[in-house]
């Protein structure tokens, strides 16, 4: 896997794959919209099957449920208001996703997803504590931040195994060695697949850029930086976490230029934990809602 | 014929341990399994006259940044050892028959300043082990791995299993 066009080949295998989270984009604009275009997110919400149910089924938890209880799409949509509709929507939509058997990285069925899921929690506490973002949006950045190395292992290639043997020896980090291997990297393959999907500029400068917040775009920088801080959290506490995590650079400068503070992060992690142990069970089973 | 230990292996039971948690076995046939540490510290305690096991999964060092707010205790290393071994002596244990194994605390590339909680982990347990007077009989930390382990309560060993990696006991 060495040539330009091997690195289309990865993009379009990956479109073959069920459920990918294209309706995402349009999902963040209706969430974002007034309530004139409620009617248009009761819609969208109602063709995609396994969305309604779990849209329902929150409604109706004991967290949200009022005395009458909600039968229908759009009194759910009333019910739960635009922010945790789009929290429930991108959990459902990209976990899905992600949960595809694949090969490679050392992972077992379903790590990618704990990994993301965990990257978009600290994410999201982070967002709360810095403000370098919108909570729903980081929270969602942290979801697809890695989706490119997803599409590699679902593209099956021996060419990981390769990458896997010269980290540490030959690159001290993952990155480098995909670089050399493939000829690109998993970034380059993540921005090309948000490109495809139509995902705001934002969300590409994090999957392309989140390995080194200070080369990307002034603009996104701090919701690349704040990605950045989530991802090497997350990889910390461990769940999901494949021969490749451990292997990836720290970029002080971008910490330091956002603010972020070392006893500051570690004080946060006891809560972003309970958070996590919300959705991800001792045996690693995963609850979307 | 089956062998004496695949009838043993057909018997044995799996407790997992989830993040900031601990588990105590008494039962020879089971397996205390905790998965992915990553930074985190796995630690075995077993009496190997008594059979009796246990394993902590903690996450950071110590409870001192959370001082005056309700804490799990068995999320920082300097609550939970204490924890733990209290409960095994509850449980029948003797405390100077206890022998401890430790895993985990995988490090993040070399930064002076941020996510080094692999190596903070590591040094409390260290200290956290001498002023405890623990007998530590295995050490399997550090790296750049995600390990999983499994203590097997009849005999004290701890298959360690790390992504792409085939199982080895420690």
């Amino acid at each position: 896997m060495k040539s330009a066009a091997d690195f289309q080949t990865v993009v379009e295998m990956t479109r073959s794959i069920p459920c990918a989270p294209a309706i995402l984009p349009k999902l963040l604009k209706l969430t974002e919209g007034s309530s004139a275009e409620l009617s248009e997110l009761e819609m969208l919400i109602s063709l995609d099957t396994g969305l309604a149910t779990n849209v329902l089924r929150t409604a109706n938890s004991a967290y949200f449920a009022s005395a009458q209880r909600c039968d229908n799409i759009a009194d759910a949509v009333l019910r739960l208001g635009s922010k945790t509709l789009y929290r429930i929507a991108a959990t459902t939509l990209t976990g899905r996703w992600l949960v595809h058997p694949v090969r490679g990285y050392g992972w077992e069925p379903g790590d990618l997803c704990r990994h993301s899921l965990c990257v978009a929690i600290c994410a999201e506490a982070f967002a709360k504590t810095t403000h370098l973002a919108d909570a729903a949006t980081a929270y969602t950045a942290g979801l697809i931040h890695d989706l490119g190395k997803f599409a590699l292992a679902y593209a099956n290639f021996s060419a990981l195994d390769e990458i896997a043997s010269r980290v540490p020896d030959e690159f001290a980090s993952w990155r480098e060695a995909e670089l050399a291997v493939l000829g690109y990297d998993s970034a380059q393959v993540t921005k090309a697949l948000l490109e495809n999907w139509g995902f705001p500029a934002p969300f590409i400068s994090v999957g392309f850029y989140y390995h080194a917040p200070s080369e990307a775009p002034e603009a996104d920088r701090a919701i690349v930086t704040l990605i950045h801080a989530a991802k090497h959290v997350a990889t910390q506490l461990g769940y999901g976490v494949g021969v490749d995590g451990f292997y990836c650079d720290p970029d002080e400068a971008a910490l330091k230029a956002a603010g972020f503070k070392e006893a500051e992060m570690d004080a946060a992690i006891p809560e972003i934990l309970t958070t996590i142990q919300k959705f991800i069970s001792p045996e690693g089973e995963i609850n979307f809602i | 014929m089956a062998s004496i230990s695949s009838l043993v292996e057909e018997q044995m039971r799996t407790i997992i341990v989830g993040v900031a948690d601990y588990k105590i076995s008494t039962d020879p046939l089971t397996y205390i399994a905790t998965y992915a540490l990553g930074s985190c510290l796995g630690i075995t305690f077993y009496d190997e006259k008594r059979r009796i096991g246990a394993l902590l999964h903690a996450m950071l060092p110590t409870a001192n940044l959370h001082a005056g707010q309700k804490i799990r205790e068995p999320m920082f290393l300097d609550s939970g050892i204490p924890r733990v071994l209290s409960s095994m002596v509850r449980a029948g244990a003797k405390k100077g028959d206890i022998r401890c194994k430790v895993f985990g605390g995988a490090q993040l590339m070399a930064t002076d300043n941020f996510f080094r909680i692999g190596s903070k982990n590591i040094d409390m347990f260290y200290k956290l082990s001498q002023e405890m007077d623990l007998d530590v009989v295995a050490w399997e930390v550090s790296g750049r791995v995600n390990r999983t382990i499994r203590l097997v309560n009849h005999s004290g060993d701890v298959i360690v299993k790390v992504p792409s990696k085939p199982e080895f006991i420690r």
